[in-house]
Formats: C-alpha cells, sequence, structure tokens
C-alpha cells in the first residue's frame, strides 16, 4: 500500500475531474428532470465543441473566440435538438427518447472522425491560460484549471439548486418534472420551459467539454465516452437529486484517481463509475422496496 | 437537497412512480436483465431509472461497433498524370525533384496487364493507419504514370479492418480470392500478423509490412521496414539507459502483446542493472494527470519515464505532466516511435526540447536532403493528397514498402505470378531504401527483424531533431540476438 503522500496529487487530481462530472452530472439530471430525456450526446456534443475550439486556435485566431463558440455549439446544437426532437418525443418512453439522442452522438461522432481524423498520428490539445498558473499545496502542484473545475461544480449545483428554488424558471421546471399536462393546464410555458432546460444543458456540455479536453484529452472518443463516469453519479442520484449527482460526481473522481497508485488495483479504476452505480442502485432498492411494503402494509 | 418535492407529493396520490412515462419504461425494459430485477423488486421508479442505466452502459457498445466495416477498393492511382516535378519540401533544402525518375519511362503511362497488390489496415476511430497503404499507393500512382513496372501498372487493394479477427481473416481471402493479388505491400495492423500468418505461409506470400504484432517479426512470411513497438521500445530504453538513469518506469498501452513488448526493454534494463517498473494503461487514457502523477513518482529524479503510445495518447500524458509541471521531476522522458512527429512537437512546445527522447526507426526526414528523401517528399506532394498525416514516419514506412515492392517487382522475368512475385520479394538483399539506416533484406530466415538500428530524435521549438545518429538495437534483447545469428547483421546505409 502507497505511503499517504502518494496519494495527495491524487486527491487533487480525483477533485478537478469530478468537479467537472459533477458540472455534467447535474445537467444532465436538471434536463432529465425538466423534460425526461437522458441526454446521451452530451459527451459529443462537448467533444465536437472543443474540436472547433481547437482548429479556430489552429487557424490563427484568438483563444477565446474558441472557447465562446465551443459553449455555443454545445448550447445551439442541444436546443436545436430539443425544439425538433422534444415535441415529437414528448409522449415517447423515457428509453425512446434517451435512445434517440444516441443517434444525435452517432452523427457527431461520425462527423468528428470525418473531420478531425486521427489517420497519419495527428494529435491535438487545448492549453487554457490557467494552465501555466497556480499554487502548491505541501508536494502538490495545483494549476487554476483544475481549481476553476472544481468551483464550477461547486458552483454550478449551488446555483442550480438555488435557480430551481427561488426562480419562476425554476419553480416552472419543477412543476414541469412533475407533471407536464397538468403543468401546461396552469399555463406555463411549456416549451419555453424546456427550451431553457435544453439550452442550458448544451452550455453544461461545452464548458464541459472544454475543461476535459483541456484537463483530459482532446480527443473524440474519450471526450464523447465521458459522459459515462457523469451519468453514473447521475444514476446513483437516481436522477433526481443535485447534491447527491454532485457527491456521486467528486466520489466517482476521487476514488478513480485514488486508486491509481495502488499497483493491484490501477488496472482497473476504469471501473469506478459502473461499480458505484451498481451498488448504489443495489442498494437503494431494497430500502425503498422495505418504505413501500410498509405504504402498502 | 431535492429538486422536486412538489413531484413526490403528487406521485403518491396518482400512485405511480414520477408518472405514466416511468412506469412505461419499466415495461419496455423487461427484456433487459438488470431492469428485470429492478420490476421483481416491485418499483418502477428503480426499474425506469436502471433501465437508462443499461441504456448508458450500452453506448459503449454501440459507438465502438459503429465503425465495424470493411473494404477492399483498388487504387490504381492516377496512371494518366503527365510527368512533372515537385519540390521536395522544407527539409528537402527547398531543392525540386522530378517524380518522373520513379519510373523506367518518365511520362509514359504505363498500359501493360496491371499487377495486383494488396493490403490490410487498420482504421478505427483512435487508431488509423491508412496513411501508410495511401503513401505505398501514391508511389504506386507515380510508378504507373512513368511507364509501370516493365510496362505493367500497378493495381493497389486497401482494406481496411477494425480489429475484428474474423473481418481480418476475410479481407485476406477477398483480396486472394476475389481482388487476385499477387502480393501483399503495406500490411498495418494491430493483429493482422497474428491472424494472417499462417494463411500467407500456406499460400506462399511473402509480405513486406509494418509490423506491430509479434508475428510480423517472429514468422518466415512476413518482413517489416519498421521496427514495430517492441524494438522501438527497446530503442528508446536503449537512449535512457545510455544517460545513465537510476530507474525506468516504462508505460504502454494496455492492448494485445504487451508482454510480448515489454520483455525487450525489460532485458535491456536487467542487464544494465537498473530497475524496471512496467506500466499499462487503458486507452483511451481517461485520467492523464494521475497516468502522468503516477510514472513521474515511480521514476524519480534520476529516472526515466519512457512511453509507447500511439502519438495523441503519448500526447495526453506529456501534456498532463506539464500542466502539473512534472516535465523536470525525471531526469528524461523517452517514446518509442509513433511520437516522433511533427504534430506532437509543436502541441508540446519548447519545454521539451532536449527533455524528450524518441526513437526514430526511419530517418528523420526534416534534416535529410538525399535523392531518395526528396522523392519521396516530391511523390507526397504531387500524388499524395490521401496522406493525411502529410510528412511522417508512416507515409516514410508506405514510401520504403512501395519503394522495396517495385525493386523487386522489376527483377521479375515473365509473368507476375504470386510465385514469380513472392519469390521477387523474398530475393531481396541488401537493398538501401535511403530511409532506413540499414541495408533491407527479406532473406529465407525463421524470423525478420530487418530494421535493427535506429536514432533518436528531440523536438526543438516544434520540429523533431536528430539527437542521436544511427545505433544499434543491443542484442541484450533475444530476438534481436536470435534474428541476429540468423541473417547477421546488415551493413550501414550508404547515402543514396
Amino acid at each position: 500500500m502507497p505511503a499517504w503522500q502518494d496519494f495527495e496529487p491524487f486527491i487533487v487530481s480525483g477533485l478537478a475531474l469530478g468537479g467537472v462530472y459533477a458540472l455534467s452530472g447535474v445537467g444532465l439530471v436538471v434536463l432529465y428532470r425538466a423534460t425526461g430525456v437522458l441526454y446521451l450526446a452530451f459527451g459529443a456534443v462537448g467533444a465536437m465543441g472543443a474540436l472547433i475550439a481547437w482548429s479556430m486556435s489552429h487557424a490563427g485566431l484568438p483563444g477565446w473566440a474558441g472557447w465562446v463558440v465551443c459553449v455555443a455549439f454545445g448550447g445551439l446544437v442541444t436546443l436545436g435538438y430539443g425544439m425538433v426532437f422534444g415535441p415529437l418525443l414528448a409522449q415517447r418512453d423515457p428509453l425512446v427518447k434517451a435512445v434517440a439522442t444516441l443517434g444525435l452522438t452517432l452523427i457527431l461522432f461520425g462527423a468528428m472522425d470525418l473531420l478531425w481524423t486521427t489517420g497519419g498520428g495527428q494529435s491535438r490539445a487545448i492549453t487554457l491560460p490557467t494552465d501555466s498558473g497556480g499554487f502548491t499545496v505541501g508536494q502538490v502542484q495545483v494549476n487554476w484549471t483544475q481549481v476553476i473545475a472544481l468551483g464550477a461544480g461547486v458552483a454550478l449545483t449551488v446555483g442550480t439548486a438555488a435557480f430551481l428554488r427561488f426562480t419562476k424558471l425554476g419553480t416552472a421546471m419543477r412543476a414541469m418534472a412533475n407533471d407536464r399536462v397538468i403543468t401546461a393546464t396552469l399555463g406555463v410555458p411549456v416549451r419555453r420551459v424546456e427550451a431553457a432546460a435544453w439550452l442550458g444543458c448544451g452550455i453544461l456540455a461545452g464548458v464541459a467539454g472544454l475543461l476535459l479536453a483541456d484537463l483530459v484529452a482532446l480527443d473524440a472518443t474519450t471526450l464523447t465516452f465521458l459522459v459515462i463516469s457523469s451519468l453514473a453519479a447521475a444514476l446513483i442520484a437516481r436522477l433526481r437529486s443535485i447534491a447527491v449527482t454532485f457527491a456521486a460526481a467528486i466520489a466517482v473522481g476521487l476514488i478513480h484517481d485514488l486508486l491509481t497508485p495502488i499497483t493491484a488495483l490501477t488496472n482497473y479504476r476504469d471501473m469506478t463509475p459502473f461499480v458505484l452505480a451498481i451498488v448504489a442502485l443495489l442498494v437503494m432498492s431494497p430500502r425503498r422496496i422495505m418504505t413501500r411494503s410498509r405504504e402498502e402494509a | 437537497m431535492k429538486i422536486f418535492t412538489l413531484a413526490q407529493r403528487r406521485q403518491r396520490a396518482a400512485g405511480t412512480a414520477w408518472g405514466v412515462g416511468m412506469a412505461r419504461a419499466a415495461g419496455t425494459a423487461r427484456g433487459v436483465g438488470m431492469a428485470r430485477a429492478a420490476l421483481a423488486a416491485g418499483t418502477a421508479r428503480a426499474a425506469g431509472t436502471v433501465t437508462l442505466g443499461v441504456a448508458a452502459a450500452v453506448v459503449a457498445a454501440v459507438l465502438a461497433g459503429c465503425s465495424s466495416s470493411s473494404s477492399s477498393t483498388p487504387n490504381s492511382g492516377t496512371p494518366g498524370a503527365a510527368p512533372s516535378s515537385a519540390a521536395a519540401g522544407s527539409g528537402g533544402g527547398g531543392s525540386t525533384v522530378s517524380t518522373s525518375q520513379c519510373g523506367s519511362k518518365p511520362g509514359t503511362p504505363a498500359t501493360g496487364t496491371p499487377i495486383a497488390l494488396g493490403s490490410i489496415v487498420t482504421d478505427q476511430p483512435g487508431t488509423s493507419f491508412t496513411d501508410i497503404a495511401n503513401m505505398a499507393n501514391a508511389y504506386f500512382a507515380c510508378v504507373n504514370a512513368n511507364g509501370g513496372v516493365n510496362g505493367h501498372p500497378i493495381k493497389y487493394y486497401i482494406a481496411t479492418e477494425q480489429t475484428n479477427p474474423a473481418q481480418i481473416a476475410a479481407d485476406a481471402r477477398q483480396l486472394v480470392q476475389s481482388d487476385h493479388v499477387v502480393g501483399i505491400i503495406g500490411n498495418t495492423s494491430i493483429i493482422e500478423c497474428s491472424i494472417d500468418s499462417s494463411y500467407w505461409a500456406h499460400l506462399g506470400y511473402y509480405v513486406i509490412d509494418s509490423g506491430i504484432a509479434p508475428e510480423c517479426y517472429s514468422t518466415a512470411n512476413s518482413a517489416a521496414v519498421n521496427m514495430g513497438p517492441r524494438y522501438s521500445s527497446d530503442g528508446a530504453v536503449q537512449y535512457a539507459l545510455s544517460q545513465h538513469v537510476s530507474k525506468v518506469v516504462f508505460d504502454q498501452s494496455n492492448v494485445p502483446g504487451t508482454g510480448y513488448i515489454a520483455a525487450g526493454p525489460a532485458a535491456l534494463a536487467a542487464a544494465a542493472h537498473v530497475p524496471i517498473v512496467q506500466l499499462t494503461e487503458t486507452v483511451p487514457i481517461a485520467d492523464a494527470n494521475s497516468v502522468a502523477i503516477k510514472e513521474v513518482d515511480d521514476a524519480g529524479p534520476n529516472g526515466a519515464v519512457v512511453l509507447n503510445f500511439t502519438p495523441p495518447e503519448a500526447l495526453v500524458i506529456l501534456q498532463a505532466a506539464q500542466k502539473l509541471g512534472l516535465e523536470d521531476r525525471v531526469k528524461l522522458w523517452g517514446c518509442s516511435t509513433p511520437c516522433n512527429t511533427d504534430f506532437l512537437a509543436q502541441s508540446l512546445g519548447p519545454k521539451w526540447n532536449s527533455k524528450l527522447f524518441v526513437n526514430a526507426e526511419l530517418t528523420p526526414p526534416d534534416s535529410t536532403n538525399t535523392a531518395a528523401m526528396n522523392l519521396y517528399k516530391a511523390i507526397l506532394a504531387q500524388y499524395g493528397k490521401a496522406v493525411q498525416g502529410g510528412i511522417g514516419s508512416f507515409s516514410q514506412m508506405g514510401f520504403t514498402e512501395a519503394e522495396i515492392a517495385v525493386h523487386a517487382l522489376e527483377s521479375v522475368k515473365g509473368a507476375y505470378t504470386t510465385s514469380s512475385v513472392n519469390a521477387a520479394f523474398k530475393s531481396v538483399t541488401d537493398f538501401n531504401t535511403g530511409m532506413l539506416c540499414q541495408l533491407w533484406t527479406y532473406g529465407s530466415y525463421p524470423m525478420h527483424i530487418p530494421n535493427n538500428m535506429d536514432y533518436t530524435v528531440t523536438p526543438q521549438n516544434g520540429k523533431m531533431t536528430t539527437a542521436q545518429g544511427c545505433t544499434q538495437i543491443s542484442s541484450v534483447d533475444p530476438q534481436i540476438a536470435a534474428y541476429r545469428k540468423a541473417a547477421g547483421t546488415a551493413a550501414l546505409a550508404p547515402a543514396p
């Protein structure tokens, strides 16, 4: 077993990764609750936005322009998908809605494979200005991008909770999650509320794509699949609680990275999100059965 | 901090969990094992969540399978192209080389019976070796436009695969039985040699390839122009050991064949009495920061970290190290051949100047101004539009394989049959490719590692530059020793 100080740098990297997973997970949960759609294209949208940002930077445009376009791309594509397919699929099962977003994932994935080929050994990277600055905690170097990643996760969780609780739009989203038909009958502009949810989720996809491209890798496959860790966090929270989603995302990032220095487990660390999600689902189910049994009795 | 307390109250009143939609989802999920378990537990909500969880889990499988297709495309280049010349590129000193010299009749398109050659290359998300076959095709197009081989144009079939054994076996049979290829050149695949080596041996094909799998080097019917991951890793570790590092951390992709690759560096480190730590990473790497930290921690301040990854994965690790300020926490960083690309040097920036040392299996193109190198650049410029990576190791390999094949084909007297073509391939001896340290020989040996002498390059402000000239890979690696025992040591190649 490694010494404690061997784990210290992994706590920093795990928290940063967990912060971005939280960012993504909260976006997924809010969209799911407002629209009933589990947005599997979250990672692919962020990946494509990040690749567009890279292309712009590569073409000599200022970095900030690329970041803005990346975030805008995420928002627009997601909003566009939501506006076109949301109403068409509104009455379908959640599983159908989720699989439909898989179609968008595949389209984007194919486009990225076509436009940003990996043939010939091309390698790409996004470097944010915050990478070069930072501070040291003990022996561990912490850069500002890592701080921003964790801070964004915390800020978004708190901000979203406050938004849902204290704003009119947030209340409308909560009502729609409860019952779309009744909410519409009460005069809530359902389409507009859904559009806000789609746009917000898309913007988060863009932000997450940019941060993950910097923290992890600018690679279509990697970024597309990273959504699975966020999905695991959302599933642990049963697609309901943003606080639990945040905690689960941090746990996924931390546990994943803390397993790295443990030689016997290091090759299994990528299983972390799946194992945590399965364990959470198994542990939580019996409790609910008991509760329900009592209620029925 | 649950979002929807309002909703929960209404659910109870309605007697359903999250309304009709989720209950429907539970019904839909009956065929799914995990959803069944949830249904048995009697909670529609859980079933809905689990169903979506299963849907999320299958995303990976669906995406992985989405590009599973193979194709065998005839590419006969542009036989009608007029003779011309092209600038050889910056590395060529700006000299202009006529591409007409790649054939025996400059400016005269070949009109004879085509000679069908074929190749199988991996082409999947994250791993594409198509540049190698595409460069070979560019060379053949040049040959076809300038008289062909004894008047015959070359018709080149490129089959792509996605690391599927059944597909690879089918590709080989399609090339032979449907496309009637008489020779195989340009194969570059993660597992093709392992799958097809006995098939080629059975049919009497002597393959000229870019090797990856062990069988590309350890069998009688395959001879590679490159050193492949094992011997290139040997070269990178050998350079690190020559710099008197106290420890080596060797990290590579967790793919089939890692044990075979790791054996070479392990033997070299053991002979030098330097401890070595062997690591493997699942690719694509999703936690580069932790990988970089672990490597540096394991190596220590006087140690070396040697990577054996594709350029994107290596870049991910090196950039993570840079962002965390780890690049100077070890004595040096090393990498096998895939890192030898200006893309990587440009992406890394000057912090890695003379800090990263990359094994180079082929002559560095930027600093070389020879006839062969200039012809390569000229053909690439004129015929290589499909070569996406441009100048680099992959296209150099394709050029080298094609020029060896054409050299061999020119020696054939009579009809171009499977027998005559493969006999010619096998007979290639001491051929100066202009791209390798040594003269290249196929020969009748039970194994083939004809390229076993290499360069070391290092990034200098966005370009890879030579740090060490031609150096033999140590015979401490038992495979290298076995090959040299069988075939001897090839002479250094004079500048062509």
